[in-house]
C-alpha cells in the first residue's frame, strides 16, 4: 500500500505496460514506413523517365542502371517494399536519386537547423501557454476575458501569416534582423514564435480546461477553506494536476512542429528539413521524401514512447492495474 | 430567552425572518453564528431568500432539504466559497459578530480553517490527488500557532489522525488519496479541519458518499469531537433521520425558503409546515410501516403460494472474477428462493456482491458453480439469444436514471423500445400500451415528446419503470432504484411499486443498502456481505430478531431519532 | 474491481446549483459570437455558391492603370499589381477554398469514422489492427503527410482537399473509436439489451446516434483547419496555379508586395475570420452537447 516511485516503475503492471508500448511502438514505425512507401509508389508517372533520364541530372546509362538494380525499381511492387524495408532495418535510408549522394547525408546536413527551430519553438510554445493560462486563472476578470479566447485565434491564423506579419513588422519596420541572416539568433527567435504560436495554442487550451476543471473540484474548495491564499492554491494544488496531462499534449504537438517548419522555413528563406521536403517534391526525389516522412514518425513515436513510460511515474492519478490499452487521463486535447 | 426558546419563537411565527433579541442573557450560550435574510443568486437565479438562523455557542444545527434546497449554498456562502462571478449573496452572516459577507478576503483568511472548518461532502475528491496526504497535511498544519516546531507540527498532525480513529497516521500520511478507503478519508478530512480547533465545523453532508455502517461511525466521531474540542456543529443533509439523531435544532429548507425551524425533538415528533410533515412521512426510517396495507397483499400472497413453488430459485451460485491476475470471489454459494408476488430485498453494503447478484439473475454473467431459475427456466448458461423469450418476463430497472436512458431518444420511443424489439402488437396497440405504462406509474402523456434531459431525476426513474411495465413481466429485479433520488421522490416510486405489485401479481427482486427502505417494502430479506449470505428470513425475523452481529451493526446504523443522543 | 457497471449513486444535495447547471448553454438562444460565426460561414458559403451576387467585378479582368490601389469602396479590399479586383478574387477564390474543406472533411468523416466504428464496435484483433493503422497515420506529421499525398496526387486543389482529408482520417477514427466504446459501455445500451435489442439495433439505434454528436462537433472544428492546411498547401503552390485565386495563393502572391500589404491582409483576415467561426461554433456545439 504504501506506494515508492521506485516500487511502481518495478512493479509487474508496469512492466507489462511498457513492453506492451514498447512493441506498439515499433510496429506503428514499421507500419509507417510500408505506409509512405505504398503512397509514394501510387505517384502517377515513372520516377525513372522522369528523374534519371532527365539530361539536366547528367546520369550516364551505368549510373542509372546501378539505381535501377539498388531500389529494384524493375521488380514487382511488393518486392521492391520488401527490400526497401530490409534496407530500412539495416539503417540504410537509400540514394538521392537527384544528387547521387545517400540521403542520411542530405538530411545531416540540413537537420540541426530544423531541430534548433523545433526546440526553440517548443519552447516559446510552453511559454506563451503557460503565460497566458497564469493570465486567465490570476489576473482581473477585463484581462482575463480577452485572454481566454486568444488560443482560439492563436488556432485559426495560418502559421505563414504569422510569419509574414512578424517579418514585414520585425525586419521590415523595426529592423530588427535582416531576411537575408535567416540563421541568425534574431531571425531564429522570430522564426521559433511564427512556429510555435499555433502550438502554443493546443497547450494553452488544455492548459486551461484542466485548471477550471480542478479548481471547480472540491479539493480546492477545502483548500480554500483551510485558508489558503488564491495564489497558493493555484501554484500549491493546481498547476500540478493539471499540467501533468499537459505533457502528454506537447508530445502530441511535435507533428505540428516538424509539418509546421515546412512553411516557416520557407517563409524565413532558412534551409532545413523543410527545404529538403520542397525540393524532393518538386523533383520527385522518392528516397529522399520517403526517408523524412519516416524520420518524422518516428521522431513522434518516440516521443510519444517516451511520455507515455514517463507519464504513469509522475501522475499517481493513473492506475496500471487492469489497464491494457491506454494509460492517459483525459487530456481534451485539440485535434489536430 | 434561550436559544431553543427563540427557534420555537421563530418556527411559531411561521416564518423564520422575525426579529430576534440581539443580546444573550447571563447563563445562555452566546450566539456563535447568526444568519439574517440571507439571498443568494446564481446569476440572476435566486437560489436562497431570505433565510434566518442562529447557531448557538456548543450547539449542533442540521440545514435540511432535498437537493434544490439551497442547503449547500447557505453553507458554502457561510465559507465565502460561492463560485466567483457567479454566486451573490445579499443580507448578514455574523459568525463571532463579524459579518463574513463584506469582510474584506485579507481579514476573513485568517478566519478560514482557525474560526470556520469545513468537512466536504465527498472524501474522494476533496484531497489533491497528486500530492501525498503528509504534503497536505503541513499545509494544515500551518494554521497552528506560528511557534511551533516542525516536529510538533509533525505530531499535532500525527495526533489529530489518531483522534479521528485512524490507527497507521504514518501510512496514511505516506499514500495519494486514491489509496485510501472513503470512509479513512472522511477521517483525514475531519481531521484537517479540526486540527486547529475552529469554533465552528461547517460538514455539507459528510456521510452521503459512504457506507451504512461507516456512516454511523463518522457521525459517531463528529458529535465525540465536538463534546471533547467544544465545537459548534452546522450540519448539512438531505435525511431527516440523521439530523433527528444528531441535531439540537433543524432548519427544513425548500426551494430556498426556510419551512420550518426548531428544536429538533419538537420538529421530528410534531411538525407544523407542511413540508416538514411530508418530509417527515416520507422518510423510511421513521416510517417503518408506511406502506403495510399494500404490503400486507403480497404477504398473503406468499402464505397462499407457498406450495406452488418459488417464482425465482438461486442455488448455491458463486462467481469469481480474475483481476490483474488475483482472483476475487464476488459472490460465493448465494441461494435464496423468492416466491410470486412478493418482494425480496437484498442488502449489503459496497464489495457485498449484491450488483453481481443481480447481473448473475440477469443473465449478464454466467456463474462458475450454482443454477439460477426464474420462473421454472434456467437463466446460467444461455446465450444472450436463448435468453430472449425470459427477457419478456423479467425486466431490469437500474440504479441510475440519468445513465439508463438514451439521452437522444424521447419518451414515447423509449417506452415503446421493448414493444418494438419483441414486435408486440399493432402500432395503435403499442401506442395505447406506452400510455397505459405511462398511467400506470402515474407519468403526464404531455412528457411523451420530452428527451430525458428535459425530465426530473424522479420522472426519469417513472420513465425506466414504465419501460420495465411496457412488457407486463412477472419479475423486476430493481437495483437500488431510489438512491439516485431526494426522499420525497423516493417515496412516490416506493408507492408507483407497492401498487403495481399489489394490482398485478409482480414478484421484486430488490437491491438496497437501506434498511429502512428494506423495512418497508420487502417481504423476505437477505443480507449479504463479502459476497456471502450472512443471514436470511422474513423482514420481523431479521428486522425485530435478527441473529448474527453483522445484520445487528447494519441495524444499529439506521438513524433513530427516539434513541438520538441529545445534550 | 469487477466488471460491475454500476455508477457511484449521485449524492443528493450536490452542492453546485441546479441554476448553474440549467444556465451553461441554452441551446434556443446561441450567444452573440455564434451568432456572428453562423453570419459569417453563410456569408463564405454564399461566395462560394455565386460569387456573382457579391461582386460585380471580374476576378481575371486587370485595369494596369489602376494597380496597387488601396482598399476603397471602389474596391473593397483594393487591387492587385495587375490592377485587379482583390475583394473579386477572394470571393471568386472561395468556392475552391471551401469547396476543398469540405472535400477534406467528407473524406475524413466518412473514412475516420467508418474506421472507428469498426473498430470500436468489433473490438477484438480487428480493433487492435485498425488501431496500429489510425496510430501510424497519426504519427506522420498531418501536415507533411498532406504534402507527401498531394505530390504523390499531382498539384491540384482537388488533391490537395484530398491529401488534408486522409490526413485527417486519424483524428476522426480515433474520436468516433472512442466515443463508440464509451457508448457501448454505457449503461443505456446493456439496458437496450436486456430489453430484446440485437447488436445492430443497439448499433445503428444507439451508438451511432450518440457517437455522432461529437464526430458532428468535431467535423466543423476540422472544417476550419482544413481551410489552414489547404492554404498552407496552395501558399506552397501545391495547389492549382494563378490565375486561380484560393485564399492561401492570394496571400502567397501578394507577399511580393510588401509595399500593398491589404494584398496579404484581406485575405488572411477572411481565412482568420471563417476559421475562428468554425472554432466558435464547435466550441459552442461542445458545450451544449
Amino acid at each position: 500500500m504504501t506506494d515508492t516511485r521506485s516500487r511502481r516503475l518495478v512493479s509487474r503492471p508496469y512492466l507489462t505496460y511498457a513492453l506492451q508500448r514498447v512493441v506498439q511502438a515499433a510496429v506503428v514505425v514499421l507500419l509507417a514506413y510500408c505506409f509512405t512507401f505504398l503512397v509514394i509508389s501510387v505517384l502517377p508517372g515513372d520516377p525513372v523517365s522522369n528523374t534519371l533520364r532527365n539530361p539536366e541530372n547528367n546520369f550516364t546509362e551505368d549510373e542509372i542502371a546501378r539505381i535501377i538494380g539498388y531500389y529494384g525499381l524493375d521488380q514487382p511492387i511488393h518486392v521492391q517494399l520488401w527490400e526497401s524495408l530490409t534496407r530500412f532495418l539495416r539503417l540504410d535510408l537509400g540514394v538521392s536519386l537527384r544528387s547521387n549522394l545517400p540521403v542520411s547525408r542530405a538530411i545531416s546536413e540540413v537537420i540541426g537547423s530544423t531541430v534548433v527551430l523545433a526546440l526553440s519553438a517548443l519552447v516559446v510554445a510552453v511559454v506563451l501557454a503557460f503565460g497566458v493560462a497564469y493570465g486567465v486563472r490570476n489576473l482581473p476578470t477585463p484581462l482575463a476575458r480577452p485572454l481566454r479566447a486568444l488560443p482560439s485565434l492563436f488556432l485559426s491564423v495560418p502559421n505563414f501569416v504569422i510569419g509574414l506579419l512578424l517579418i514585414n513588422v520585425f525586419a521590415f519596420q523595426l529592423g530588427l534582423f535582416f531576411v537575408t541572416d535567416s540563421e541568425g539568433g534574431t531571425a531564429t527567435f522570430f522564426a521559433a514564435v511564427a512556429l510555435g504560436i499555433p502550438v502554443s495554442a493546443q497547450i494553452a487550451e488544455v492548459l486551461i480546461a484542466n485548471l477550471d476543471h480542478e479548481s471547480r473540484q472540491e479539493y480546492a474548495s477545502f483548500a480554500t477553506s483551510r485558508g489558503l491564499s488564491r495564489s497558493r492554491l493555484f501554484w500549491r494544488h493546481l498547476l500540478k494536476p493539471s499540467s501533468l496531462p499537459v505533457v502528454t499534449v506537447i508530445a502530441l504537438t511535435v507533428g505540428e512542429l516538424l509539418g509546421g517548419a515546412l512553411i516557416t522555413e520557407t517563409i524565413f528563406g532558412r534551409t532545413g528539413i523543410g527545404s529538403l521536403v520542397q525540393r524532393a517534391v518538386t523533383t520527385q526525389d522518392l528516397p529522399v521524401l520517403q526517408a523524412v516522412v519516416v524520420l518524422a514518425a518516428v521522431t513522434f513515436v518516440v516521443v510519444n514512447l517516451v511520455v507515455d513510460l514517463v507519464y504513469p511515474l509522475l501522475d499517481p492519478r493513473v492506475d496500471l492495474r487492469g489497464a491494457t490499452k491506454r494509460v492517459r487521463p483525459v487530456t481534451e486535447a485539440v485535434p489536430a | 430567552m434561550a436559544p431553543q426558546d427563540r427557534l420555537n419563537a421563530l418556527s411559531e411565527g411561521g416564518t423564520a425572518t422575525l426579529e430576534v433579541p440581539p443580546a444573550t442573557e447571563a447563563g445562555a450560550p452566546p450566539v456563535l453564528v447568526s444568519v439574517r435574510d440571507l439571498c443568494v443568486s446564481y446569476g440572476g437565479h435566486q437560489v436562497v431568500s431570505d433565510v434566518s438562523f442562529d447557531l448557538p455557542r456548543g450547539h449542533r444545527l442540521a440545514l435540511i432539504g432535498e437537493s434544490g434546497s439551497g442547503k449547500s449554498t447557505i453553507a458554502r456562502s457561510l465559507l465565502r466559497l460561492l463560485p466567483a462571478g457567479v454566486g451573490k449573496a445579499r443580507g448578514t452572516i455574523e459568525v463571532q459578530g463579524q459579518d463574513v459577507l463584506t469582510l474584506p478576503e485579507r481579514h476573513f483568511r485568517p478566519l478560514r480553517g482557525r474560526t470556520i472548518g469545513f468537512v466536504p461532502q465527498d472524501p474522494a475528491s476533496s484531497l489533491n490527488p497528486v500530492r501525498t496526504i503528509g504534503s497536505q497535511a503541513r499545509e494544515a498544519s500551518a494554521l497552528l500557532p506560528g511557534d511551533l516546531s516542525k516536529a510538533q507540527r509533525h505530531q499535532a498532525v500525527v495526533e489529530v489522525l489518531q483522534r479521528v480513529g485512524l490507527d497507521d497516521p504514518e501510512r496514511v500520511l505516506a499514500s495519494y488519496p486514491h489509496q485510501l478507503s472513503g470512509g479513512m478519508l472522511q477521517r483525514v478530512l475531519i481531521g484537517f479541519a479540526v486540527l486547529p480547533e475552529p469554533a465552528l465545523l461547517v460538514a455539507d453532508e459528510p456521510t452521503s458518499a459512504l457506507d451504512v455502517t461507516i456512516q454511523k461511525r463518522i457521525l459517531d466521531l463528529l458529535d465525540e469531537l465536538r463534546d471533547s474540542l467544544d465545537i459548534s456543529l452546522l450540519l448539512i443533509t438531505h435525511d431527516l433521520a440523521i439530523a433527528a439523531e444528531r441535531a439540537d435544532s433543524v432548519v427544513v429548507l425548500k426551494d430556498g425558503r426556510v419551512q420550518e425551524a426548531g428544536p429538533t425533538a419538537r420538529v421530528s415528533s410534531a411538525p407544523t409546515s407542511d413540508y416538514a410533515k411530508r418530509l417527515h412521512a416520507d422518510v423510511p426510517a421513521l416510517n417503518p410501516d408506511r406502506y403495510a396495507d399494500l404490503r400486507d397483499v403480497g404477504a398473503a400472497r406468499r402464505a397462499r403460494a407457498s406450495d406452488e413453488g418459488p417464482k425465482i430459485a438461486v442455488r448455491g451460485v458463486s462467481k469469481t472474477f480474475t483481476v490483474d491476475r488475483s482472483r476475487l470471489t464476488a459472490v460465493d454459494d448465494l441461494s435464496f428462493e423468492v416466491p410470486a408476488g412478493t418482494t425480496h430485498a437484498i442488502v449489503g453494503e459496497s464489495g457485498s456482491g449484491k450488483t453481481t447478484t443481480i447481473r448473475l439473475l440477469l443473465g449478464l454473467e454466467t456463474p462458475d458453480a450454482g443454477s439460477i431459475e426464474v420462473a421454472g427456466e434456467r437463466v446460467d448458461g444461455r446465450t444472450h439469444g436463448e435468453l430472449r423469450s425470459l427477457r419478456r418476463h423479467l425486466q431490469f430497472v437500474y440504479q441510475n436514471p440519468f445513465t439508463s436512458l438514451d439521452p437522444t431518444w424521447k419518451v414515447e420511443r423509449l417506452v415503446r423500445e421493448p414493444l418494438d424489439r419483441f414486435r408486440i402488437g399493432t402500432k395503435d396497440e403499442r401506442r395505447a400500451a406506452v400510455r397505459e405504462a405511462l398511467d400506470a406509474v402515474g407519468l403526464d402523456q404531455t412528457l411523451l415528446a420530452r428527451r430525458p434531459d428535459a425530465l426530473s431525476g424522479g420522472q426519469r426513474q417513472r420513465v425506466a419503470i414504465a419501460r420495465a411495465l411496457v412488457l407486463k413481466p412477472d419479475v423486476i429485479v430493481l437495483d437500488e432504484p431510489t438512491s439516485a433520488l431526494d426522499v420525497s421522490v423516493q417515496a412516490d416510486i416506493v408507492q408507483v411499486l407497492l401498487t403495481l405489485q399489489a394490482e398485478l401479481g409482480l414478484t421484486y427482486v430488490f437491491v438496497s443498502h437501506d434498511l429502512a427502505l428494506v423495512r418497508q417494502l420487502a417481504h423476505t430479506v437477505t443480507v449479504v456481505r463479502r459476497g456471502r449470505v450472512v443471514e436470511e428470513g422474513t423482514v420481523a425475523q431479521i428486522f425485530d430478531a435478527p441473529r448474527e452481529d453483522y445484520t445487528r451493526t447494519l441495524l444499529d446504523s439506521i438513524p433513530d431519532a427516539h434513541h438520538g443522543r441529545t445534550s | 474491481m469487477t466488471t460491475i457497471t454500476t455508477e457511484a449513486p449521485q449524492a443528493p444535495g450536490g452542492w453546485k446549483p441546479s441554476a448553474l447547471r440549467r444556465g451553461g448553454g441554452s441551446r434556443r438562444v446561441p450567444p452573440v459570437g455564434v451568432l456572428l460565426s453562423f453570419t459569417m460561414l453563410l456569408l463564405v458559403v454564399g461566395w462560394s455558391l455565386a460569387p456573382g451576387l457579391f461582386t460585380g467585378q471580374d476576378p481575371a479582368r486587370g485595369v494596369p492603370a489602376e494597380a496597387f490601389q488601396g482598399p476603397s469602396l471602389a474596391h473593397l479590399f483594393g487591387t492587385d499589381h495587375l490592377g485587379r479586383d482583390e475583394f473579386a478574387r477572394v470571393v471568386h477564390g472561395s468556392a475552391s477554398s471551401v469547396t476543398s474543406a469540405l472535400v477534406a472533411v467528407a473524406i475524413g468523416v466518412v473514412v475516420g469514422g467508418l474506421v472507428g466504428l469498426v473498430a470500436g464496435f468489433i473490438g477484438s484483433w480487428v480493433d487492435v489492427v485498425l488501431s496500429r493503422v489510425v496510430d501510424v497515420l497519426l504519427a506522420i506529421p498531418s501536415f507533411l503527410l498532406a504534402v507527401v499525398v498531394v505530390s504523390a496526387l499531382g498539384f491540384e486543389t482537388i488533391n490537395a482537399a484530398i491529401a488534408t482529408g486522409v490526413s485527417a482520417v486519424a483524428v476522426f477514427a480515433r474520436v468516433m473509436r472512442s466515443e463508440v466504446l464509451k457508448t457501448r459501455r454505457a449503461v443505456f445500451v446493456e439496458a437496450s439489451l436486456l430489453l430484446g435489442g440485437s447488436r445492430w439495433h443497439v448499433l445503428v439505434r444507439h451508438v451511432l446516434p450518440n457517437a455522432s454528436r461529437s464526430v458532428l462537433n468535431l467535423a466543423v472544428l476540422q472544417f476550419g483547419l482544413s481551410i489552414l492546411v489547404i492554404a498552407g498547401l496552395a501558399f506552397l503552390g501545391y495547389g492549382d496555379p494563378p490565375p486561380a485565386s484560393d485564399w492561401g495563393l492570394l496571400v502567397s502572391s501578394g507577399k511580393d508586395y510588401p509595399l500593398a500589404p491589404w494584398l496579404v491582409y484581406a485575405p488572411a483576415v477572411v481565412t482568420i475570420a471563417t476559421v475562428l467561426s468554425a472554432n466558435r461554433i464547435s466550441r459552442w456545439l461542445r458545450k451544449t452537447d
